[in-house]
């Protein structure tokens, strides 16, 4: 130990020496994690002078907020559900389905890459399958007739979005999943099976219970993935999908809400939404692994 | 019966990620009508503007993994052996940044660090870039410190400090020459996935207004037909290049270790 | 009339035979010991009764059903796991009573059966516990009740005591037989551990590369080993290679002396063998005597375990210590004394 040599030999002294180890990270975090986050909380409670009030949070009670609130949580939750639905499914066909086991490292170095691969270039991927010039598009009109704008599907709407970040939100599941589902004991299922079970007994009253903690987790991380998600949905649709992201975008470049601490108040919003969310998150994986302490 | 099912879902699951894929290399092909070419390419490469993002980033992403390797190593090493108790803490603030959109700590970062705040970094460029490199420390922060966390789990800690200690080393060399080499495929993983967040990243530089590859991309999207493609394919090759290479080493590493 | 029936159970993983014309008869209440090393292909016929392995030819009756095209859920059998596996998400009282659930059984039939089967295990108070909570022979016993509460018509054991530690291992072995008994549940054990198979079972099945080598009660097994892999695999053993000199009379050579075996034998060399504690130091009250050079003696307390150096065979052995007769000591000359009754011919 670097203890200074006329330093009394009491224990008391040693601790702060030990929490020296810890100070750059604190600093690091307090100071870029903690503080801004701190900022816009309190900003959203503060007039522009600094005084006290409930208005900007009030202001977020407008039909336009409100909706846009509305509109990205219903996008976060269903490509967070579907993400979760379909990775789960295709990690399970790999993992339980009898599927050759060359498959496994390719499709997990390949969720690697499609998971990290979000943001402005993604869109255009989507912009050149999807688009009103895209591959599937030109080719469902030339070939079969069909014309989905007319069917109502727009890339720059709800669903298009929500396809879009499925392209991130199925990988990340599969890459949380196997692990969880490498872990189900190959006993239990040949345990449940030679005690009457069928296999959606043991599904429904063994599997399902333990990976639901993993299942949860995932879903509440694919959920503030996509709820904070800005490049995709700027690169993607610019400023026609009236979602959180994009308005906060705009508030902050260019105050288009006319009220400063109102993107505060926005902003504050987004956190308590994620924020929100992973306490239901903590609280049922509370609750549903008391069988773990 | 089963494994027909498996076959089914694996190949709609594969069928929905190739077509973005595809439909995205065959537009970066397609600006010579009729035929395809590498035009789109060539007009990207003939860009300086792309020269100049392209190496900002790079450099940024450079200069990101070396600060995170810095904060993250001594920290996660020093939490392990002296301070047990506080892992689930710093675990739990490292994951933060997975649950506060990027977008609401820029803005903090704007309202916080503007020039009439008593750090007032983004008064000048080198104090903008130097908080974009730090937001952007703070997006990979989940990651560095889960490899380098999980890949300490794998070494005794005590022991080879103790070790080191015992043979005359200073913490500096501990870390330097005893910690850091065990960990090191940990932290190259670490790094590959820091540098294609920091390339792909388009949010906080384009909000910090600093000249990034991201931003660069949206602009040539919002402007161009054919190159915003070869520009996505571009990207995607940067981070499959990434991925690969933190299986590489880790693969690699995995030779070694059995070798010995 | 047997309540168990296997004839000609073949089962083969691509051109590996593991398992290669198993037949056995297990009479209903009996427990019937699958023993071998690993790799032998017990732990495969015990899966292929209980249904997760389909057999490659042949057939599995129980009480008269053949259940060879049964599901596993469908074949109202018991098994316990090496590994526990009790289900970590379930309470011991929502483990034992797994199986009456998944059937249907009201809820206050189950909570009956599952407070007899706990009281029967030992364990009556824990039933609100969760499985990491128990130590590995507790979690062992609620894998046991588990197994026997919706009263399976068999029950199959897979290296249950393999993963406890020795004591337990031990005070398991006869709690499970005890229990066995008492509710007369024809019973498969497998095991690599021939003093479980020895202690346990009415009979036991020593199997070798895919086959049966030998049927019998454990003390056929032990003391007439039909051939070579069992006498070499159960108990330890002194292999002496012997010359004949009379087929007729038994008569043969074998290093360190003679043995006059009085029982007719081939010609030409046989090998013969003798269990450790077969063999006495001094030939007083034996009818054969060998020499032989003391090479090692290893004092372990209660027993001396001797090697002597017979000329061309080690023959090994224990004798009790004594505190008035000293030890023999290393390079002593000495005389050795058997019974000729007690050696084992041994067919390959």
């Amino acid at each position: 130990m670097t203890a200074p040599p006329q330093a009394p030999p009491r224990a008391r002294r040693r601790l702060p020496l030990t929490w020296l180890g810890v100070l750059p990270f604190a600093l690091f975090v307090g100071l870029f994690l903690f503080a801004p986050t701190m900022k816009i909380v309190i900003g959203a409670f503060q007039t522009p002078e600094g005084g006290l009030t409930l208005d900007n949070i009030r202001g977020l009670f407008t039909t336009s907020i409100l909706s846009s609130y509305w509109i990205s949580i219903k996008i976060s939750a269903t490509s967070a559900a579907l993400g979760c639905l379909v990775g789960f499914l295709m990690a399970a066909a790999v993992v339980l389905g009898g599927l050759p086991g060359w498959i496994r490292s390719p499709l997990l170095t390949f969720s690697g890459v499609a998971s990290n691969f979000a943001g402005v270039p993604l869109a255009f991927a989507f912009l050149a399958t999807l688009g009103p010039l895209g591959l599937i598009t030109v080719w469902l009109r030339s070939e079969f007739g069909i014309n989905l704008r007319a069917l109502g599907f727009n890339i720059l709407s709800f669903w298009g979005l929500t396809i879009t970040y499925l392209f991130f939100q199925i990988p990340l599941m599969i890459l949380i999943i196997t692990p969880a589902l490498d872990g189900l004991k190959r006993e239990w299922r040949e345990a449940a099976s030679v005690l009457g079970a069928t296999g959606a007994q043991y599904w429904r009253m063994v599997a399902l219970p333990i990976l639901f903690p993993a299942l949860l987790g995932t879903f509440a991380l694919l959920f503030a993935n996509a709820f904070g998600a800005v490049a995709t949905a700027i690169a993607l649709t610019g400023s026609s999908l009236n979602i959180v992201p994009i308005m906060l975008f705009a508030q902050i470049r260019g105050d288009v809400l006319g009220n400063p601490n109102l993107g505060y108040a926005m902003a504050f919003g987004m956190i308590l939404v994620t924020g929100v969310a992973n306490v239901i998150y903590i609280w049922l994986r509370i609750r549903s692994e008391r069988w773990l302490k | 019966m089963k494994k027909l099912l498996a076959w089914a879902i694996l190949l709609l699951g594969i069928t929905y990620f190739i077509l973005p894929l595809v439909g995205m290399t065959e537009f970066s092909l397609s600006m010579r009508r009729g035929v395809y070419s590498l035009d789109a390419y060539r007009a990207v490469l003939a860009d300086p503007r792309f020269h100049q993002t392209f190496g900002y980033s790079v450099i940024m992403a450079l200069l990101t993994i070396v600060f995170g390797v810095l904060l993250v190593v001594p920290t996660a090493f020093w939490v392990q052996l002296k301070m047990p108790h506080l892992r689930p803490v710093v675990e739990f603030v490292t994951l933060l940044p997975l649950v506060i959109p990027a977008i609401v700590i820029v803005f903090g970062y704007i309202r916080l660090y503007n020039t009439s705040s008593w750090l007032p970094l983004t008064g000048t460029t080198f104090g903008t870039n130097l908080l974009l490199m730090l937001g952007y420390a703070t997006l990979s922060l989940p990651y560095m410190y889960r490899a380098v966390d999980t890949g300490l789990r794998t070494i005794d800690v005590a022991t080879l400090t103790e070790a080191a200690q015992s043979l005359g080393a200073g913490w500096t060399t501990i870390l330097a020459r005893v910690i850091l080499p065990n960990v090191l495929v940990a932290v190259l993983s670490g790094a590959f996935v820091t540098f294609a967040i920091v390339m792909g990243e388009f949010t906080m530089a384009a909000l910090l207004n600093r000249p990034a590859f991201g931003p660069y991309l949206q602009l040539m999207g919002a402007n161009k037909a054919y190159e915003p493609f070869a520009l996505a394919v571009i990207a995607f090759v940067i981070t499959w290049a990434c991925m690969g290479l933190i299986q590489l080493v880790t693969r690699f590493s995995k030779h070694t270790k059995a070798a010995r | 009339m047997t309540f168990l029936t296997i004839e000609h159970l073949e089962k083969s993983f691509g051109p590996n035979r593991v398992v290669k014309d198993f037949n056995l008869s297990v009479e209903k209440g009996e427990f019937v010991s699958l023993l071998g090393p690993s790799g032998c292909g017990k732990t495969t016929v015990l899966r292929m009764v209980a249904g997760f392995e389909a057999p490659s030819a042949g057939r599995i009756a129980i009480d008269g059903a053949d259940v060879v095209r049964l599901r596993p859920n469908q074949r109202n059998i018991g098994m316990v796991f090496q590994a526990y596996a009790l289900f970590p998400n379930l309470t011991v009282a929502q483990n034992v009573g797994f199986g009456l659930k998944v059937k249907g059984t009201p809820r206050a039939e189950i909570a009956a059966r599952v407070a007899e089967m706990l009281a029967l295990i030992g364990l009556p108070d824990l039933g609100g516990r969760y499985p990491f909570q128990l130590s590995g022979g507790q979690q062992q016993r609620v894998a046991l009740a588990r197994a026997l509460a919706p009263k399976p018509q068999v029950l199959l054991l897979d290296e249950p005591l393999s993963a406890l530690d020795a004591k337990v291992r031990v005070s398991l072995r006869n709690e499970i037989r005890a229990i066995q008994r008492e509710l007369g549940i024809t019973t498969i054990f497998v095991t690599h551990d021939q003093e479980e198979a020895l202690s346990m079972s009415d009979r036991v099945v020593v199997m070798h590369q895919g086959v049966a080598d030998q049927v019998g009660t454990p003390f056929e097994i032990y003391n007439q080993p039909a051939t070579r892999f069992v006498a070499n695999f159960v108990g330890t053993l002194n292999i002496l290679e012997a010359e004949v000199i009379d087929p007729s009379l038994g008569h043969v050579r074998l290093p360190g002396g003679q043995a006059r075996l009085g029982r007719p034998l081939p010609t030409g060399r046989v090998t013969l063998a003798a269990r450790p504690e077969m063999v006495k130091l001094g030939a007083e009250g034996r009818d054969t005597a060998l020499q032989g050079r003391i090479t090692e003696v290893d004092f372990l307390g209660s027993v001396i375990r001797i090697r002597a150096d017979l000329g061309g065979a080690v023959l090994a052995f224990d004798t009790f210590n004594t505190s008035h007769a000293r030890p023999p000591r290393v390079g002593e000359t000495v005389q050795l004394g058997l019974n000729a009754a007690d050696l084992l011919v041994l067919q390959d």
